[in-house]
C-alpha cells in the first residue's frame, strides 16, 4: 500500500510493504511499531533506531508528538491524493460559528438573538478551570442561532452561536 | 504534637501535606467533593469525608462544613494547603473559635496581608519600597480609579484586592480601554474570590519576579530560606520556578539585603508560620514589595531541594508552638533546583484547558528528580479545579546540570488521555534566554513562541511521517475488516478502537 504523508507542505512517500518492512523514498526499512500498553503512545524501531511518540487523530489529520515537538501529518493513499488534487476551493458562507474553545461554564451572554454586534464585541464569557475567557466577534454582524445561556455548561467545540456578517461585508 | 490533622484541600498539595503528617506520625483526615471520590488524597488518608458536590464553592470552599467535619472526627488542627480557604482570615478565625489550630498565620496577619492594598500600606509604613499604585486607599469605585490612573501612568495593572494566580488581573495601556477592563477584572474577581474589589499598580518594565520563603515561629524568630525566581509566567500564572535566582546568582550581599527586607516585611504584620514575600526587581536591581502570600506555596519544593529542609514539617512544628529548629546562619543553599508546573493545557492551542481521563502515565525518576502529583491512571481531569496536575522538581549540582536533568525527565514523562504543557517546558529548556538566565516576567507572552523556539531544534519529520502513516494504515485495514470477537490481535498491538477519539 502506497501513501503520501504531508507535513508543512513537505511530502514523504511511504510504502507499507508488509508488517515489518516499509519503503521510504528509495530505502527499504525494517520497522516495528507497538502501541505501549494499548495506548495511542507508540514505540517505533526503524532499522534499530528507537523513537517514542503520541499519535492522535485530529479530523482528517494526525497529530504526532515526538521528542518534545509537535507535527501535524496528513496521510493520503493514492486514491485520496488524486481526489484532493482535483478539488477546487469553495469559499465558505461567511458565517462565524462560535464554538466553545474548551469545556466550561457560560458566565454571561451579553448579546441577544438578532442583535447587531461590532467587531471585537464580547459574545460569550466562558469560565474554565477558574479563568474567565471573553469570546469576541471577529467582525461586525448579527447574532443568530444563539444556543447557550448563562449558567449552562458547554463541551469543547460545542456550537454556541453564529454571527452573520453585515450584508455589505459579504 | 498534634494527633490528627484535617487537610482542607485536594490534589497534589493534599498528598504533599499527608506525606509530612505520616513522617511525623500524625493521622490525616481528607475532605473531598463528589468529583474526587477516587483521588489519591482520599485513598492515602486515614479518614476521608465527603463535603459536597464538585464545584469548589459547594465543597472545598465550605469552611463551616469542613470545620464541622474536623470537630466530629476529633482533629486537633487544620492545614489549608494553598488556594481555597488558605488565605481567608474568617476561616482561620473560625478554626480558632472551634478549638482547632489553623496551620498558618493568625487571622490578623492574613487580613493585613491578604488585602493587598492594606499589605502594601503596612510594609510601606515599615519603610519597605512598594510599586506605585493605589495601595492603602481602600476599595475605590471605577470613577475614582479612572481619575487616579493617569497619575500612576500607563501601562498599569488592575489587580484583584483578594486576588492571586492572575485572576481578576488586567493590563491597561490607555485610559480609553480601562472601563471595560475594570468591569471584566471585577467580574472575574467576584466569581473567583467573592470580592470584586480591585486596585491599580504601575507596571515595572523588564521586571523579574523574585520571592523569599519565610519561616516564623510564635516566639518572635523569623528567618528566610532564600529566594525563588518565578519570572517564567503566562497571564500572571507561574510556570517555572527556580532557586537560586539567575539574577542574584552568587551576589550574596544582594541576597542578604533582600532577605533582610523580606524578614522585616513579615515582622511588620507580626507574622507566624510559613509565608512568601514577593518582590519585583528591575534592571537596575531595585526591588519593590509586591505582595505576601500567607500560606504554603505551590513552588515550595524548589526551596526544599536547595536547603534540604521540609517546609511542611516546619509549618506543622511552628503551629504546634515549637521554636524554629534553625537559625538564619544555619541555612545553607546547595546546588540549583528547577520546578516545572505540569498543567492540562495545550501549548499548541494557545494553552487551552484540556479535559479527559488519564489512560496512561509514566513518571520520570532517577537522580535528582522529584514528582509531586495527585493524579493516576483513570483520573478524570474535570473543569472544576485548576489545571495543575503535577510538579516536576529537579535538583542539580549546578544550574546547567539541573537544566539537563529537567530535559531528560521531561522526555521520560508520559501522560496519555489529556493534553499537557510538557512540550512547552521542553521548548523552554532549549530556549537561549532561559538557558542564559536572562528573562523577565513578560518573556513567555512577548518573546516566546512554540514554533520560533522550535526552529533551533532537531526535527524528526521523517519519523513523524512514518509513525502517522503506519497508524493511519492500520486504521484503514481495521475499517476494511470485520473482526471476529475471538480474533487475534495484530502483532502491532494497536491502541484502542481507532474511531475512538483520544482527545
Amino acid at each position: 500500500m502506497k501513501y503520501i504523508a504531508e507535513i508543512d507542505g513537505m511530502e514523504f512517500p511511504v510504502e507499507i510493504v508488509d508488517e515489518h518492512h516499509i519503503r521510504f523514498g528509495d530505502d527499504l526499512i525494517e520497522v516495528d511499531l507497538a502501541a505501549v500498553g494499548g495506548q495511542p503512545l507508540y514505540s517505533l524501531l526503524m532499522d534499530g533506531e528507537s523513537y517514542e511518540g503520541y499519535v492522535y487523530p485530529d479530523d482528517n489529520r494526525w497529530q504526532v508528538h515526538l521528542r518534545g515537538q509537535f507535527y501535524t501529518v496528513r496521510v493520503l493513499d493514492e486514491r485520496e491524493r488524486r481526489l484532493s488534487s482535483t478539488k477546487t476551493n469553495i469559499s465558505g458562507s461567511g458565517e462565524f460559528l462560535l464554538k466553545a474553545p474548551m469545556p466550561g461554564l457560560v458566565i454571561a451572554v451579553p448579546v441577544a438573538e438578532g442583535q447587531p454586534v461590532e467587531k471585537g464585541q464580547i459574545l460569550v464569557i466562558l469560565e474554565s478551570m477558574k479563568m474567565q475567557n471573553e469570546l469576541r466577534s471577529p467582525w461586525a454582524g448579527t447574532v443568530s442561532r444563539l444556543r447557550v445561556k448563562a449558567g449552562e455548561s458547554v463541551e469543547q467545540k460545542q456550537h454556541m452561536l453564529t454571527v452573520m456578517p453585515k450584508v455589505e461585508a459579504v | 504534637m498534634f494527633k490528627k490533622i484535617l487537610i482542607a484541600n485536594r490534589g497534589e498539595i493534599a498528598v504533599r501535606i499527608q506525606r509530612a503528617c505520616r513522617e511525623l506520625g500524625i493521622e490525616t483526615v481528607a475532605v473531598f467533593s463528589e468529583a474526587d471520590r477516587q483521588s489519591m488524597h482520599v485513598r492515602f488518608a486515614d479518614e476521608a469525608y465527603l463535603i459536597g458536590p464538585s464545584p469548589a464553592r459547594d465543597s472545598y470552599l465550605r469552611g463551616e462544613k469542613i470545620i464541622d467535619v474536623a470537630r466530629k472526627c476529633g482533629a486537633d488542627a487544620v492545614h489549608p494547603g494553598y488556594g481555597f480557604l488558605a488565605e481567608r482570615a474568617d476561616f482561620s478565625a473560625a478554626c480558632a473559635d472551634a478549638g482547632l489550630v489553623f496551620i498558618g498565620p493568625k487571622p490578623s496577619s492574613i487580613a493585613s496581608m491578604g488585602d493587598k492594598a492594606m499589605a502594601r500600606a503596612t510594609v510601606a509604613h515599615a519603610g519597605i519600597p512598594v510599586v506605585p499604585g493605589t495601595e492603602g486607599q481602600g476599595s475605590l469605585r471605577d470613577d475614582e480609579l479612572l481619575s487616579l490612573a493617569p497619575g500612576i501612568g500607563f501601562p498599569l495593572l488592575i489587580k484583584a484586592t483578594s486576588g492571586g494566580g492572575g485572576k481578576g488581573m488586567r493590563d491597561v495601556n490607555s485610559l480609553e480601554e480601562m472601563p471595560e477592563l475594570l468591569a471584566s477584572a471585577r467580574r472575574e474577581a467576584e466569581s473567583s474570590f467573592g470580592d470584586g474589589n480591585v486596585y491599580l499598580e504601575k507596571l515595572i518594565p523588564d521586571a523579574r519576579h523574585i520571592e523569599f520563603q519565610i519561616l516564623a515561629d510564635q516566639h518572635g524568630n523569623i528567618i528566610h530560606l532564600g529566594e525563588r525566581e518565578c519570572s517564567i509566567q503566562r497571564r500572571h500564572q507561574k510556570l517555572i520556578e527556580e532557586a537560586p535566582s539567575p539574577l542574584i546568582g552568587t551576589d550574596e550581599s544582594f541576597r542578604r539585603r533582600m532577605g533582610e527586607v523580606a524578614v522585616q516585611a513579615a515582622r511588620s504584620v507580626d507574622y507566624t508560620n510559613t509565608g512568601t514575600i514577593e518582590f519585583l526587581v528591575d534592571k537596575q536591581r531595585n526591588f519593590y514589595f509586591l505582595e505576601m502570600n500567607t500560606r504554603l506555596q505551590v513552588e515550595h519544593p524548589v526551596t526544599e531541594m536547595v536547603t534540604g529542609l521540609d517546609v511542611v514539617i516546619e509549618q506543622i512544628r511552628i503551629a504546634n508552638g515549637w521554636k524554629l529548629s534553625h537559625r538564619q546562619e544555619d541555612i545553607r543553599w546547595r546546588g540549583a533546583a528547577i520546578e516545572c508546573r505540569i498543567n492540562t493545557e495545550d501549548p499548541y492551542n494557545n494553552f487551552t484547558p484540556s479535559t479527559g481521563r488519564i489512560t496512561m502515565t509514566q513518571l520520570p525518576t532517577g537522580p535528582g528528580i522529584r514528582i509531586d502529583t495527585g493524579v493516576y491512571i483513570g483520573f478524570e481531569i474535570s473543569p472544576y479545579y485548576d489545571p495543575l496536575i503535577s510538579k516536576l522538581i529537579v535538583w542539580g549540582e549546578t544550574r546547567a546540570q539541573a537544566i539537563a536533568r529537567v530535559r531528560r525527565a521531561l522526555e521520560e514523562y508520559r501522560i496519555v488521555g489529556v493534553r499537557t504543557n510538557i512540550p512547552f517546558h521542553q521548548t523552554m529548556m532549549a530556549t537561549y534566554p532561559f538557558i542564559a538566565g536572562e528573562y523577565d516576567t513578560r518573556f513567555v507572552e512577548e518573546q516566546f513562541a512554540m514554533i520560533d523556539a522550535a526552529e533551533n531544534r532537531e526535527l524528526f519529520l521523517d519519523v513523524a511521517a512514518l509513525m502517522a502513516t503506519m497508524v493511519a494504515h492500520h486504521q484503514m485495514e481495521h475499517r476494511a475488516h470485520i473482526y471476529p470477537r475471538t480474533g487475534k490481535r495484530s502483532p502491532w498491538q494497536w491502541a484502542g478502537h481507532p474511531q475512538e477519539p483520544h482527545r
